[in-house]
C-alpha cells in the first residue's frame, strides 16, 4: 500500500496556519487581559513576549520574520487611518492644534536628544533616536478609543497629534539619514538625493492612491461595502508599491489618507469604518511586535532607556500642556491629551528596523535601547491611554447598567423647556 | 393646588429649536454637545443655548419677540455664533427632524440629574428621544384664552407638520413619511392631545386629578401637540421639526402667531369633540403625506386636501399677516405649499443626487449655516 496521499513529517507551517494561529491566540490573550480589568493590548503583547522564545526553540523564529508581512499591512492600514483622521481645514480654523502637535513632537526630540546627548552618543545617532521616539503608536490610541468606545475633542485631537508626530518624525528621520549617509562616507549626491526620494516619492505615492481611489470611486456605487473594498485593496496595494519602490511603508500611508481626506472636494470617498477588518490585523500586529521584542533587551537598555522613556514623556506633556489650554481645552482635557500621545510600539520598531537596515552602526548602538525602551511602553502605553481618555470623560460610563435602576415613579417630560 | 397663570402681552412670540450635533468626519451625530455648550457660555447671547436628552442636542430658547424680523434677525445672530463656535471644535450643525442615519443605541445621556432620571424611567425611549423639533410660542392674556388657542389651533397642526416635514430619513432608511419624528413622541404615555376642558379652571381640576394620581409633577410632565404654558403666559406649538433653516423656523412661528391673532379676533364657538375625532387620523395623513394629505373636516363632514386647506387659510389670515407684519413670511409659506416644497422634499432631492446619507447630512449642514437661498426668504421690510 503506498501512503504518498499522507502528508510527509516533519510539517511545514503555512501562512494561513500562522496567521491563524496569532489571531486566535492573540484574540485569547486580549480576552484574559479584558477579565482582568487591563486594556486587550496588553493581552496582545504578552502573548507575543510569550510567543517569541517558544517559536525560537522549535526553530520557527525565521516564519515569525516572515510574518513582517501582516504587519506591514496593519501598519498601513493604521496609517491610513490616521491620516484620513488629519483635517487640515480643523488646523486652519484652530491654530493650537497644530502648535500643540508641533510643541509635543520638539519637546520629546530636545528631552531625549539632550538625554542621550548626556550619555554621550554620537549625535546623528543619536538625533534618529530622538526622532523615532517622537512618535506615538497610533495602534494602541485607536484600539483603545474603539474598545472604550471614546469620542469627544481630547480624542480628536489625539488622532492629529499622533498623525502630526508620525509625520513630523518621518521626515526628520529622512533628514537625518542624510547626515547619516555622509557620515557613512556616502557620496553627497546620494546623501542629498535618497532623503529627497524618500520624502517626494512617499508623497507622490499618496497623492496618486488617493486619486485612482477617488477615479474609481466616483464611477462605483456609493455604498459602505463598495467603498469598503476600494479603500481596504488601495491600502494594500500603496504597502505593496511602497515596499516595491523602496519607499517607506509609514510616510507613504499616512499621506495617502491625509490627500484622501483632505483633497477629496466633492466627497468622492466615503468615511468607512475600517476596524472590522482592522481588529484582525492589530492583533496579530501586537502579537508580532511582542514577539519581536526580547525580554533581555529590558536588561540590556538599562538605565539609558529609563532615561529616555523619562524624557520622552516629560516632552510629551509639557508640550500638550502649554499649548492645549490657549485652545479652549479644560485642564483636565489637556492633562488626558498628554497621557493619550505616550503610547509608543510597532511605529516606533519599524522605524527602527527601517534605519537600522540602511543604516547598521546605528542598529549595534540602539537596538537595545530602543527595544527596550518600546518594551516599558508596551505595558505603561495602553494604561495611559485608558487612564487619560477616561480622565477626560469621553469614554463609555465603565458600568453602562448604572442608571438603568427604577429610582422614581413620577414620569417627567424628557425636553426641556 | 391652582396653576397661576402668568399673564404675557397677547401675541409676542419666541421660539425654541433643537439642533444636531455632528462630526465632520463622517457627519454622523458627535457627543460634541458639552464642550460647544462651554465655549457658548463665554459668548453674550440673545436668549439661551441648553443642553438636551443626549450629548448630541443642543437646544436654542429665542427672546421673547414681537415680530417676525426681529426674530429672524436674532435667530441668523445666534445661529452664526453657534456654527463659529463649533467649527472651532471641529463640530458642524444642522436642522432636521431627526439624524437620517444614526443609530440610537449610540447616543450618551446628557449627564444633567433630570436627563439621567428620565433615562432611568424611560430606558431605551429616552435615547431613541434624540429627535429635534421646533416649538413655537404665543403669549396670551390669560389661561383661559390658553385653554381656547390650544384647541383653537389643533385643526391647523397638519399644515406645521406639512410645512415644517425635515425627517424623512430614520435609522438609515427612508421612512416614506414626510416626518419620523413625531413618531419617537408618541410612544410616551403622556403624549397626545389636551383633553376637552373649556377654561382654565376647568383645566386646573384636571391637573389636580392626574396630579393627585401621581402620574404628573408639573406641567412639563404633558408633552401634547399643544400645551399652555402658564409659566411663561404662552400656548407651545410643538408638533413642527426644526427647519433646515431658521428662517424657516421664524416663518413658522409667524404663522402660528398669525393664525392666534386670528382665532382671538374671530372667536370659534363649535363643540371640540368632534375635532379630536379626527385628529390623530389627520395628524398621521399630514406625517405620512405632507400636502397631498386628506383631511377630514368633522364639522363640514368632508376631506379637502391639505395643501388647499392651507392655500385657503394663508388667504383668510391674509389681513391679520399684514397687521402684524407677517406678510412676506407668509407669502414664503404660501409659495412652498403651492410648490409643494418642504425640507423633507430638499432631502430626499439630495439623496436621489448623492446617493449617500452622510453626504445628505453634509449638505444639511451646510445649509444651516448658510441659511435659505435669497428668493426663499422674505424680502426684509414689511409691505
Amino acid at each position: 500500500m503506498n501512503f504518498a496521499f499522507l502528508p510527509s513529517l516533519p510539517f511545514t507551517l503555512s501562512y494561513p496556519l500562522l496567521f491563524g494561529v496569532l489571531l486566535v491566540v492573540g484574540m485569547l490573550g486580549g480576552e484574559l487581559a479584558r477579565i482582568a480589568r487591563i486594556p486587550r493590548i496588553v493581552g496582545y503583547v504578552v502573548v507575543g513576549l510569550a510567543l517569541g522564545p517558544l517559536a525560537g526553540a522549535v526553530g520557527l523564529d525565521s516564519l515569525l520574520d516572515e510574518a513582517r508581512i501582516f504587519v506591514d499591512l496593519a501598519l498601513g492600514l493604521v496609517l491610513f487611518d490616521l491620516g484620513r483622521r488629519m483635517d487640515l481645514q480643523w488646523m486652519k480654523r484652530d491654530w493650537t492644534i497644530a502648535a500643540a502637535g508641533f510643541a509635543e513632537s520638539l519637546f520629546a526630540f530636545f528631552a531625549v536628544l539632550a538625554t542621550l546627548l548626556a550619555f554621550r552618543f554620537d549625535p546623528v545617532k543619536a538625533g534618529l533616536a530622538a526622532a523615532i521616539s517622537m512618535t506615538t503608536s497610533p495602534a494602541v490610541l485607536m484600539l483603545l478609543v474603539h474598545d472604550l468606545q471614546s469620542e469627544g475633542q481630547v480624542t480628536e485631537r489625539a488622532m492629529n497629534l499622533v498623525a502630526l508626530n508620525g509625520l513630523s518624525a518621518s521626515i526628520l528621520v529622512t533628514i537625518l539619514l542624510g547626515s547619516a549617509h555622509l557620515e557613512a562616507q556616502s557620496q553627497v549626491e546620494v546623501a542629498i538625493l535618497h532623503p529627497l526620494y524618500l520624502f517626494l516619492g512617499s508623497l507622490a505615492l499618496g497623492a496618486a492612491m488617493a486619486w485612482l481611489s477617488r477615479t474609481i470611486a466616483r464611477n462605483i456605487e456609493k455604498t459602505r461595502e463598495v467603498h469598503f473594498a476600494l479603500i481596504a485593496g488601495m491600502v494594500v496595494c500603496a504597502v505593496g508599491l511602497a515596499t516595491m519602490l523602496k519607499l517607506p511603508v509609514i510616510l507613504a500611508l499616512l499621506s495617502f489618507g491625509l490627500f484622501a481626506r483632505n483633497d477629496d472636494r466633492s466627497y468622492d470617498l466615503l468615511n468607512v469604518n475600517l476596524a472590522p477588518v482592522g481588529r484582525l490585523l492589530y492583533i496579530v500586529l501586537f502579537v508580532i511586535t511582542g514577539a519581536s521584542l526580547p525580554m533581555g533587551s529590558l536588561a540590556a537598555g538599562g538605565i539609558v532607556a529609563v532615561a529616555v522613556v523619562a524624557a520622552r514623556a516629560a516632552g510629551k506633556f509639557t508640550g500638550v500642556l502649554a499649548i492645549a489650554p490657549i485652545g479652549g481645552l479644560r485642564m483636565r482635557q489637556a492633562i488626558g491629551l498628554g497621557a493619550a500621545v505616550l503610547p509608543m510600539s510597532s511605529l516606533a520598531l519599524l522605524m527602527l528596523h527601517d534605519i537600522a537596515r540602511l543604516f547598521p552602526s546605528f542598529a549595534t548602538d540602539f537596538t537595545a535601547i530602543i527595544l527596550s525602551a518600546i518594551l516599558m511602553m508596551e505595558f505603561v502605553g495602553p494604561f495611559a491611554v485608558q487612564w487619560g481618555l477616561r480622565f477626560a470623560g469621553e469614554t463609555l460610563p465603565v458600568d453602562p447598567t448604572a442608571t438603568s435602576r427604577m429610582t422614581a415613579r413620577v414620569p417627567t417630560a424628557p425636553t426641556a423647556d | 393646588m391652582p396653576l397661576d397663570f402668568t399673564v404675557s402681552r397677547a401675541l409676542t412670540f419666541g421660539v425654541e429649536l433643537e439642533l444636531m450635533v455632528l462630526n465632520t468626519r463622517d457627519y454622523n451625530l458627535s457627543r460634541g454637545a458639552p464642550d460647544l455648550l462651554g465655549r457658548l457660555a463665554k459668548k453674550k447671547l440673545p436668549g439661551e443655548v441648553k443642553p438636551e436628552i443626549t450629548e448630541s442636542m443642543i437646544e436654542i430658547n429665542s427672546a421673547v419677540n414681537e415680530s417676525h424680523d426681529t426674530l429672524v434677525a436674532e435667530l441668523r445672530v445666534v445661529r452664526d455664533a453657534i456654527v463659529a463656535e463649533a467649527e472651532r471644535l471641529n463640530l458642524a450643525i444642522a436642522g432636521g427632524g431627526a439624524h437620517p442615519f444614526h443609530q440610537w443605541q449610540e447616543r450618551r445621556i446628557y449627564p444633567t440629574e433630570r436627563f439621567l432620571h428620565v433615562s432611568s424611567l424611560y430606558g431605551y425611549l429616552a435615547k431613541q428621544f434624540t429627535v429635534f423639533g421646533q416649538h413655537i410660542h404665543v403669549g396670551v392674556e390669560s389661561g383661559d384664552d390658553a385653554v381656547y388657542l390650544t384647541h383653537g389651533l389643533a385643526p391647523y397642526i397638519p399644515h406645521f407638520i406639512a410645512l415644517s416635514a425635515s425627517s424623512p430619513f430614520s435609522q438609515g432608511v427612508d421612512t416614506s413619511f414626510e416626518t419620523s419624528r413625531l413618531h419617537a413622541v408618541s410612544a410616551f404615555p403622556l403624549s397626545g392631545q389636551m383633553p376637552p376642558v373649556h377654561t382654565w379652571a376647568e383645566f386646573n381640576r384636571y391637573f389636580d386629578e392626574m396630579a393627585g394620581y401621581g402620574i404628573v409633577a408639573s406641567m412639563k410632565d404633558f408633552y401634547w401637540d399643544i400645551r399652555p404654558k402658564p409659566e411663561y403666559g404662552t400656548i407651545e406649538i410643538r408638533i413642527c421639526d426644526t427647519p433646515l433653516t431658521v428662517e424657516r423656523a421664524a416663518q413658522l412661528a409667524a404663522y402660528a402667531q398669525t393664525l392666534a391673532a386670528h382665532l382671538l379676533a374671530n372667536r370659534r364657538t363649535e363643540p371640540v369633540e368632534p375635532l379630536y375625532r379626527v385628529y390623530g387620523y389627520n395628524r398621521f395623513q399630514a406625517c405620512r403625506f405632507g400636502f397631498e394629505a386628506e383631511l377630514v373636516d368633522p364639522y363640514a363632514r368632508k376631506s379637502t386636501r391639505l395643501r388647499e386647506h392651507l392655500l385657503d387659510t394663508l388667504d383668510r389670515v391674509a389681513p391679520d399677516a399684514q397687521r402684524l407684519g407677517n406678510k412676506p413670511a407668509l407669502e414664503a409659506l404660501w409659495r412652498s405649499a403651492q410648490a409643494q416644497d418642504n425640507d423633507s422634499r430638499w432631502l430626499r432631492e439630495r439623496y436621489a443626487e448623492m446617493k449617500s446619507m452622510p453626504d445628505v447630512v453634509r449638505q444639511q449642514a451646510q445649509r444651516w449655516k448658510e441659511g435659505a437661498p435669497q428668493e426663499a426668504v422674505a424680502a426684509g421690510g414689511r409691505s
